[in-house]
């Protein structure tokens, strides 16, 4: 499903973000991927979002080449993408239905479908009675379960993780797990960054370890 | 409709933007539209003054009519000419007698004493239209005298052209400079919602989507600043005239540009066609780089 080969990213001032990346991903695979801050965790989640590219190698993603994804396609390579963020990235003018919502309502998708989709994530999500609140109203972890609703909707086949768990308390914190391992036996392929060292142990998965741009080991806990 | 949504969000999130930028617009169209109503003025000024120029040939007493025919027909087929006319002594006669005054200073002559004649207008007065006009004249038989006014309407007409060159390159910039005020505070706004825009980017919204609100924006605040511009300058204007009239007793309202009918609803949609014009190209030019991040 997604595959690092050979990829280099230098920044200006000859900051190596990243050097010589090599792994890849099957479909339906759980994967960590932590180190400290700077070693590269969010170039890599950056370059598959094709926010970035990469100076050197290639990052495919269902064998495709996505440094050649042009810009009118680029949208919908994304389409295929959940993203969820430590800061949220929610809408903040708009209420918790309108967020979940929203890359449904950018496909121009039928309005009753939309209804009925976001009110089954935001059961999925247990939050019933907070539809027409703004994220303003929302304490952490309840703003999260919205980005990660929004992320789910539209059975991505692969969902991004840029630490979704550093800005909220452990009780929190599980929920939200849950729903990624949840969501990731129904076959979609998770991609996680973090560097929560008792999520790692718990969770039993897959870890990728990076320390200043390279990865230092690939295996299973 | 969803478009209308994001475009009502916009307006909710930058408030205060929104008025800088109809106000900004506002201003523009004062200006646009002041320049507008100077332009007219002059260049109605301008055509008045070349209207009232003519070339008047006078031919010698006797020579016949007849002959004069083959000259009028030349001087018709030139580009040059808007209208040849021939004037017979009797016709300048009836012309001239409907003036009492010169009605009795005519009658003490025992005959008619004025010329036949000939009123040449030309298309543009140009010095070297007036020339080549003389030259050709100046060849032909019969004729007394040539009058147009010589070197003095020369410096005229050339003063006059100056004047429509320079209305020109100043209303090319006051409508550049407009344009990029207008799309620079679009940017403001756009740099407001610049976190709005990259989750659109990342929910994989196509960039049209996320310009057409941007676009809309644009195209509202132009209509109401192109409103808001025209009440002004129209208050202006009036109170311009009234000031005019208490102060020196002139009364200009009556002045082809100034007349009520030249407020009429045309100007309005005018100056509202241009603030919407603003508005879009505006907001065109300041999205063209959103797709760098």
């Amino acid at each position: 499903m997604i595959k690092f080969n050979h990829v280099f990213k230098i920044y200006e001032k000859n900051i190596k973000a990243l050097e010589d990346i090599n792994f890849s991903i099957s479909k339906g695979e759980f994967v960590f991927l932590t180190g400290p801050s700077g070693a590269g965790k969010t170039t890599i989640l950056n370059l598959l979002y094709r926010e970035d590219i990469p100076d050197m190698g290639s990052v495919f993603v269902n064998n495709e080449d996505i440094s050649h994804i042009s810009d009118r396609k680029l949208p919908f390579y994304r389409r295929n993408i959940g993203f969820v963020f430590q800061d949220f990235k929610l809408l903040f003018d708009r209420t918790v239905f309108d967020n979940i919502a929203l890359p449904l309502v950018i496909t121009k998708t039928e309005k009753k479908f939309i209804k009925n989709k976001v009110e089954e994530y935001i059961n999925k999500t247990g939050l019933c009675g907070k539809e027409k609140l703004t994220p303003w109203h929302l304490s952490g972890g309840e703003k999260q379960k919205v980005a990660i609703a929004r992320a789910f909707i539209t059975n991505p086949s692969l969902i991004l993780a840029d630490e979704p768990t550093g800005n909220l308390d452990d009780e929190s914190s599980w929920e939200i797990i849950k729903m990624f391992e949840e969501v990731n036996k129904e076959g979609t392929t998770i991609l996680f960054a973090t560097h929560n060292k008792e999520l790692l142990q718990k969770m039993n998965k897959r870890v990728i370890r990076l320390n200043k741009g390279k990865v230092i080991s690939d295996e299973s806990i | 409709m969803k478009v209308f949504k994001e475009v009502f969000l916009n307006f909710k999130k930058s408030g205060f933007m929104n008025l800088i930028s109809v106000g900004t617009i506002a201003i523009t169209i004062i200006i646009l539209g002041s320049y507008f109503i100077a332009n007219l003025a002059v260049n109605h000024f301008l055509s008045r003054v070349e209207n009232k120029i003519e070339i008047v040939v006078f031919l010698k007493d006797g020579f016949a009519a007849e002959k004069m025919k083959n000259t009028i027909t030349e001087l018709e087929s030139l580009n040059e000419i808007e209208d040849v006319k021939f004037i017979s002594k009797y016709d300048a006669y009836q012309e001239f007698v409907k003036d009492k005054e010169i009605l009795t200073i005519l009658q003490s002559f025992e005959s008619n004493p004025l010329p036949d004649s000939i009123k040449i207008k030309l298309k543009e007065y140009t010095p070297k239209n007036i020339d080549k006009i003389i030259n050709i004249l100046k060849s032909k038989e019969g004729i007394e005298e040539i009058q147009y006014g010589g070197k003095e309407i020369e410096n005229l007409l050339n003063i006059l052209n100056v004047i429509k060159i320079i209305m020109i390159v100043i209303g090319i910039i006051f409508i550049i400079s407009s344009l990029l005020v207008v799309s620079n505070i679009i940017k403001l706004t756009i740099y407001a919602r610049r976190q709005d825009i990259y989750i659109f980017k990342m929910v994989g919204a196509t960039n049209f989507f996320i310009k057409m609100p941007f676009i809309l924006e644009g195209i509202i605040h132009g209509f109401f600043g192109g409103i808001i511009g025209w009440v002004i300058l129209y208050v202006i204007i009036n109170i311009l005239l009234t000031e005019i009239k208490k102060e020196t007793g002139l009364d200009f309202t009556g002045f082809y540009v100034f007349t009520p009918s030249f407020f009429s609803l045309k100007f309005l949609i005018e100056t509202i066609i241009a603030g919407i014009l603003l508005g879009f190209f505006g907001s065109l030019l300041s999205l063209g780089n959103i797709k760098e991040k």
